[in-house]
């Protein structure tokens, strides 16, 4: 069970204060204070998810730099305290539109009606979005009228139309990590997909949304005569109605206003497409002494795809003294960071079956075989858009009811989450 | 605080025109500010009291909004208690929840202005929306003002009988509350939790255990009634519910069965020496154990009730049920929660760094679970350092001698790592792989000299520690590695690691006899600028070598005692003066110099390289004592098994309640047996007043699954039609047995009932069906007054139909129930039609039951019946439901398909399931 809940700014502000048990009256204004001091002394992501304090326990997470705390006194299940604060961040995206220190301190009467519902005497009642909807009365204060997805195409559409709009996104997210063997295989590879669905509709209507028609779940289904989009596992959001999931693929969701996410899936080991990029490293000495480095980097897409953002950091010996470099292309550019001792070679754009390299002539002094070791695993992270690993595709977005045409955007993005490899 | 603050200002103002001649430069302009300040914060409070006062619900709500914003941030707005606690009573609902939040923000401090709203909720506590009634009880109980606690015990105990389970579930919240004001109420407030876990609500089910938690965790005999039906409510009760009703039920069946581990299995599973076990030999085991052990059937039960809860969405959830067959399931079966735990690894990182440390505690103790799962656990870039060293925790417990040779090539990355805590971590586990493996350890040793020549100076430190237990537990081959680490003395600065060599060469003296010396030479010199530690193994160096080869370094070691003596600190000066005492033969030194060099050199037991996760598995898994390795305050023992069971025979339910049971839980399947059986034990049973009482809640729900299938509309249509159905298959003589047993009851309570009748009547809302079904069954108990009266309103026309086609006493008793509605009616303006906008759940997203309480949220006025008054009319209740549900056959079937559907989407699916089910 939770003594108090507070946010914080990232600044150490506290928007929302609640004292659920009243078991520390006189110091309950100054824990936030404590928490805060003792969560910046500590380094960037090292914060420990437990912290205690004369007989409190801190509990936080951190979203869009605001951090949600509870303490407890007692012995609770930590995962209960952690769940419930992942509930809470998701709950108030629902109410109060996307995280923001500005939309929270507007909404703190919401917030307050929120946490009255969800939390008894510190003991969690429910987090059910449906449930709550029925308890709340408080409107939302949005701080803008409508920010449809962030981002730059959004200037195409125009802005008139935005009382009647969805916006699914297929974002299939993609952590990989398949560092190169003898052979170069892949040593563990792992897709990680969301179907995430913002809508703007003002009025509730049943929304049908078709996958691949392949889309299997698990090893051994099989599906349609063309290639299995296949997935390990599948997750759905709990409003999602899967009446004709198995007959035609089609999620029907009556979904709220904002932010949901409605199926979440994961792949391991065995994805259908070959890995986007590989990198094929050549380690030699110079009659000078310096260490040269050339790197070819392939890019495995199908040529109408394109990767962006592409950033290879690739660790070198410490003593490294100087740089001299060779690149293929006048876009590209890389550079040497002289406090994490590593190579940052940056692409802003790479068409697929496309090959990069680079020549890299590093100034050792002192070199051994030894500091030779110090040579990378190279970090690979890149944006891929209109992409997914998985090949899931949505086919059609439809709603039913006299909605008329509502804009409709489904996009595709891939990103890279540890995508390594090894030298 | 305004007061003070305007006359303070106005003497500022005023003593800065006196004082302007005074010369005093500083206060003239700083008066003015003052005032300035004050000002605009009494205006900015007296605008808000004015605000609270206007007959304007806006403006109240705007005042009420900038009060509670400024609780937010901190500030204090307790002066204005008095403006706001008027508007307790407040019709607008949005008012109102913020007068309640800020009530129960200040109520503490101000004590007496808080009993102004008292009345208030007392009123609230009988509105006919649930809603209210339960948002009052709530905040009624969370005003910590000890006057008021005999007021909450009783509202408690009204709450707790109260017919919709939203109201109740908010009792069983209110208990830890009053519990915490006033435990002198402790023994009343058990009774309560003793009635309310008998209720049948999943909405209630998880409160109540909450509570019970808190009160009473060692009240266990309270639970033996209730067990089967928990685990039978289990899968539908709301996710949090499900995490305490799991952690209460472990702790509960570590006391009551008896244990599916046979005993020389666990200690093999606990030695070090047999996790090689082949799977088949654990199988054969298995089957050994099963010859000899069969399980409680409550045992199963609760194990194949929880399995499908590893599917949740929620991690805690999963998390419960994962030390639930930790500590209960035979070693056999609790495998499959293994991949249940790792899916929950692809979630953000705090759940994650959670389910690591509970995955590396478990790894130690049973290594087959997690062994398939080798690859998630391997150490990602973009992991933060304590998920990562988690990880490599697990790594290295889960190394055996199939994988060592991939975990190996896997660590040598890791040790290349910018992260150098988690590079030195990775040196660590290295060094437990090579002394838990016995055949790797020379690659091990190997590898980690390589490291020696590493740049990193925190690498090459670790290395050297790790090397020197090595070589303690490998005494075979030093020679080369000790004199490779003595270069290495000259450049290392770590203090650890020095200490280490210099402990490594007087250790193994007698192999390196030309260096060892030498290297006392060295240190000799740089002893003033050493650590303590190493210091301390100068020392020790000196003495071993004393006892060794005195010829060479008698000298030398008496220079470092001199240098030892006067230093600065007290260890050093102490272990001088025993050394010297010890080695240096004197006339005062007794027989202990003697043996000084079998002290000195005597074989010394090689350390034990053991995970730092070993001391957890006293803690129960999943809890915040096991997260933080320390014991947090209110953690709960579980308690070892039992020798013997106890009596299994305490959770079986009376035949009474098993009727009720089933009719509740199985009774859609089995619709002709129960009803039977039902009839025939409560003929039994009739002047048992428990099962009377238990009967109300079960006719409580029943109504509302009614309510459900039948939509609230035509629920009294549905109730008549039911009742001529009765009346045609009923035989008389149960009829009667029904009337007999209600007779009973109801004469029990009549006195009771008489007193309450013109209150209940009031709240009765015209609607509602059964509430004048109620009442009309209170007159058939005190059929004192059976004047007939044959006319009769509208509204319990037709309900009255229902029961008047049986009973004709009923129709002549019946008589009063219109003039109450009368009464009620002239009353009507105290009752608010608050319409609370509820827009009711889609079913196929909530599982069934759930779905059936909330719509009982939803029906809000129209469900306002008191319990006390269906008592009597539970039996025919209970009778014209059967009949009901044996028509109500098809809908049953949908039903039941709902339910499964319900069940597979409480989380993920990850395989197909749908085919099946639909």
């Amino acid at each position: 069970m939770l003594s108090q809940i507070f946010i914080l700014s990232s600044k150490g502000d506290r928007l929302i204060h609640k004292d659920f048990r009243g078991e520390t009256c006189g110091t309950s204004m100054d824990l936030a204070d404590t928490f805060y001091r003792r969560i910046t002394s500590l380094p960037g992501d090292q914060a420990p998810v437990f912290m205690a304090h004369e007989g409190q326990h801190f509990v936080h997470v951190r979203h869009a730099g605001l951090y949600f705390v509870a303490t407890t006194t007692a012995d609770a299940s930590p995962f209960t305290l952690v769940e419930f604060l992942n509930r809470l961040v998701t709950l108030l995206r629902d109410f109060c539109g996307p995280l923001s220190e500005k939309n929270v301190s507007l909404n703190f009467a919401l917030i307050y009606e929120l946490l009255d519902e969800m939390l008894d005497y510190g003991y969690v009642q429910t987090t059910a979005p449906e449930v709550l909807r029925n308890f709340m009365h408080t409107e939302p204060v949005a701080t803008k009228p409508f920010s449809l997805l962030d981002l730059g195409s959004i200037g195409l559409f125009g802005a008139e139309t935005q009382q009647s709009r969805v916006a699914p996104s297929s974002a299939a997210s993609r952590p990989v990590l398949p560092p190169r063997g003898e052979q170069g295989t892949p040593m563990k590879v792992d897709v990680q997909g969301e179907i995430r669905l913002k809508c703007y509709l003002p009025s509730c209507v049943e929304m049908r949304i078709g996958l691949t028609e392949e889309f299997c779940v698990g090893k051994s289904e099989l599906r349609g005569y063309g290639t299995a989009v296949r997935v390990d596992e599948c997750a759905f959001h709990s409003s999602i109605k899967l009446d004709e999931f198995e007959s035609g693929r089609v999620l029907k969701v009556t979904p709220s206003q904002g932010e949901l996410t409605l199926m979440q899936y994961q792949l391991a080991d065995d994805i259908p497409s070959p890995l986007p990029f590989r990198l094929f490293p050549t380690v030699d000495q110079d009659p000078t002494g310096r260490l040269r480095l050339y790197l070819k980097l392939r890019c495995d897409l199908p040529p109408k795809s394109q990767a962006l953002n592409v950033r290879l950091q690739l660790p070198v010996p410490k003593g490294v003294s100087s740089l001299a470099q060779e690149l293929s292309s006048p876009e590209q550019t890389a550079e040497l960071q002289p406090g994490t001792k590593s190579i940052h070679w940056d692409i802003p754009r790479c068409q697929g079956g496309s090959q990069l390299s680079a020549l890299f002539k590093l100034e050792v002094p002192g070199l051994s075989r030894a500091s030779l070791l110090e040579l990378g695993p190279a970090n690979l992270a890149f944006e891929l858009p209109a992409h997914t690993c998985s090949g899931l595709h949505v086919r059609f977005v439809r709603l039913l009811g006299p909605a008329g045409a509502p804009q409709r955007w489904v996009r595709y993005l891939t990103h890279s989450d540890s995508y390594v490899l090894r030298l | 605080m305004s007061g003070s603050g305007l006359s303070y200002g106005e003497q500022g103002g005023e003593a800065a025109s006196e004082l302007a001649q005074e010369a005093v430069p500083a206060a003239t302009p700083s008066a003015p500010a003052a005032f300035g300040l004050f000002s605009s914060d009494i205006k900015k409070n007296e605008d808000l009291k004015q605000m609270l006062e206007s007959s304007k619900d806006s403006a109240k709500l705007d005042a009420m909004k900038r009060i509670v914003g400024m609780i937010a941030k901190g500030k204090n707005a307790s002066e204005l208690f008095p403006a706001v606690v008027k508007n307790v009573a407040s019709k607008n609902i949005e008012i109102k929840k913020l007068v309640y939040v800020y009530l129960m923000r200040y109520a503490e401090e101000q004590q007496d202005l808080a009993l102004l709203s008292i009345s208030t909720f007392q009123r609230a506590l009988k509105d006919p929306n649930q809603l209210i009634r339960a948002s009052a009880l709530r905040v009624l109980s969370s005003i910590r003002v000890p006057i008021i606690v005999p007021i909450m015990m009783l509202a408690i105990k009204e709450a707790s009988s109260d017919l919709s389970p939203y109201v109740r579930k908010n009792a069983a919240h209110a208990i830890q509350k009053l519990y915490s004001l006033d435990p002198e109420q402790k023994e009343m407030l058990i009774e309560v939790i003793e009635k309310l876990l008998k209720d049948k609500s999943t909405l209630v089910a998880g409160s109540v255990v909450m509570a019970f938690e808190e009160v009473c965790p060692d009240r266990i005999d309270l639970i033996h009634k209730n067990y089967r039906k928990l685990c039978n409510l289990l899968v539908d009760v709301e996710e949090w519910g499900q995490v305490v009703i799991i952690h209460m039920l472990t702790r509960y069946a570590r006391t009551q069965f008896v244990s599916p581990w046979k005993d020389d299995e666990v200690l093999e599973e606990y030695s070090e020496n047999n996790f090689y076990e082949s799977d088949e030999e654990q199988k054969e085991k298995d089957q050994k154990v099963k010859n000899t052990y069969t399980m409680d059937p409550d045992h199963r039960l609760l194990l194949r009730n929880t399995k499908p809860l590893l599917q949740s969405r929620n991690a805690a959830v999963v998390m419960a049920v994962a030390q639930l067959y930790w500590h209960l399931a035979p070693k056999s079966e609790a495998g499959i929660v293994s991949k249940s735990l790792v899916r929950l690894l692809h979630s953000n990182r705090e759940v994650q760094y959670i389910v690591l440390q509970n995955i590396a505690t478990m790894s130690i103790q049973r290594k087959g679970m997690f062994e398939p799962y080798l690859k998630s656990f391997y150490v990602r870039s973009t992991d933060p350092t304590m998920i990562k060293t988690l990880k490599l925790e697990i790594l290295t417990n889960l190394a055996n001698e199939a994988n060592i040779s991939t975990l190996l090539r896997e660590f040598q990355t890791y040790v290349k790592s910018q992260d150098k805590q988690f590079a030195a971590a990775t040196i660590q586990a290295i060094g437990r792989c090579a002394t838990n493996i016995t055949e790797v350890t020379d690659t091990c040793l190997n590898g980690l000299v390589c490291l020696l020549s590493n740049r990193d100076e925190i690498v090459v430190a670790e290395s050297v520690v790790v090397i020197k237990k090595l070589l303690q537990t490998q005494p075979a081959h030093h020679g080369e590695i000790i004199k490779h680490m003595a270069k290495l003395l000259d450049n290392i600065t770590v203090p650890v690691a020095r200490a280490s060599i210099l402990w490594l060469i007087g250790e193994y003296c007698e192999r390196v006899p030309k260096i060892a010396p030498d290297v006392l030479r060295k240190t000799a010199k740089t002893f003033t600028n050493e650590d303590d530690l190493v210091k301390l193994q100068i020392l020790n160096l000196g003495a071993k070598l004393y006892l060794t080869n005195s010829k060479q370094t008698k000298l030398l070691t008496q220079y470092v005692l001199n240098l030892g003596k006067y230093d600065q600190s007290y260890d050093i000066r102490d272990r001088t003066r025993f050394i010297r005492q010890l080695i240096v033969p004197n006339e005062k030194s007794g027989a202990l110099s003697k043996y000084a060099k079998k002290i000195f050199l005597a074989q010394k037991p090689a350390p034990l390289l053991e995970s730092p996760f070993k001391d957890r598995d006293h803690f129960q898994l999943g809890t915040l004592s096991h997260t933080l390795n320390s014991r947090a305050t209110g953690y709960l023992e579980l308690s070892d098994w039992p020798k013997v069971a106890p009596d299994p025979s305490v959770r079986n339910v009376d035949v009474a309640e098993l009727a009720k049971e089933w009719t509740g839980i199985l009774g859609k399947t089995k619709k002709e047996k129960p009803t039977e059986k039902f009839y025939s034990e409560s003929e039994e049973d009739e002047d048992e007043s428990s099962s009377t009482s238990a009967s109300e809640s079960e006719s409580g729900s029943e109504s509302e699954k009614e309510d459900k299938e039948e939509g609230s509309s035509d629920e009294s249509s549905g109730s008549s039609s039911s009742s001529e159905e009765s009346s045609d298959s009923e035989s008389d003589s149960k009829e009667s047995t029904v009337k007999k047993i209600s007779r009973a009851a109801a004469k029990s309570d009549s006195e009771d009932i008489k007193k309450k009748a013109k209150r209940i009547s009031g709240k009765r809302s015209p609607s509602n069906s059964s509430g004048t079904e109620s009442a009309s069954s209170e007159e058939n108990s005190s059929d004192s007054d059976a004047e007939s009266d044959s006319k009769s309103d509208s509204e319990s026309g037709k309900s009255r139909n229902a029961t008047s086609s049986k009973k004709e006493e009923k129709t002549v008793q019946d008589g009063k129930a219109p003039n109450k509605q009368d009464v009620f009616l002239l009353d009507l303006d105290d009752f608010c039609p608050v319409t609370t906008p509820v827009a009711v759940p889609t079913a196929a997203v909530l599982s069934p039951s759930l779905t059936a309480d909330l719509e009982g949220l939803s029906l809000s006025s129209s469900s306002v019946i008191d319990l006390k008054k269906q008592t009597m009319f539970s039996w025919l209740w209970v009778s014209l439901r059967m009949i009901l549900v044996s028509l109500l056959y098809f809908r049953i079937i949908i039903f039941e398909g709902k339910l499964k559907i319900a069940i597979t989407n409480v989380g993920c699916l990850r395989t197909p399931p749908f085919c099946q089910c639909l």
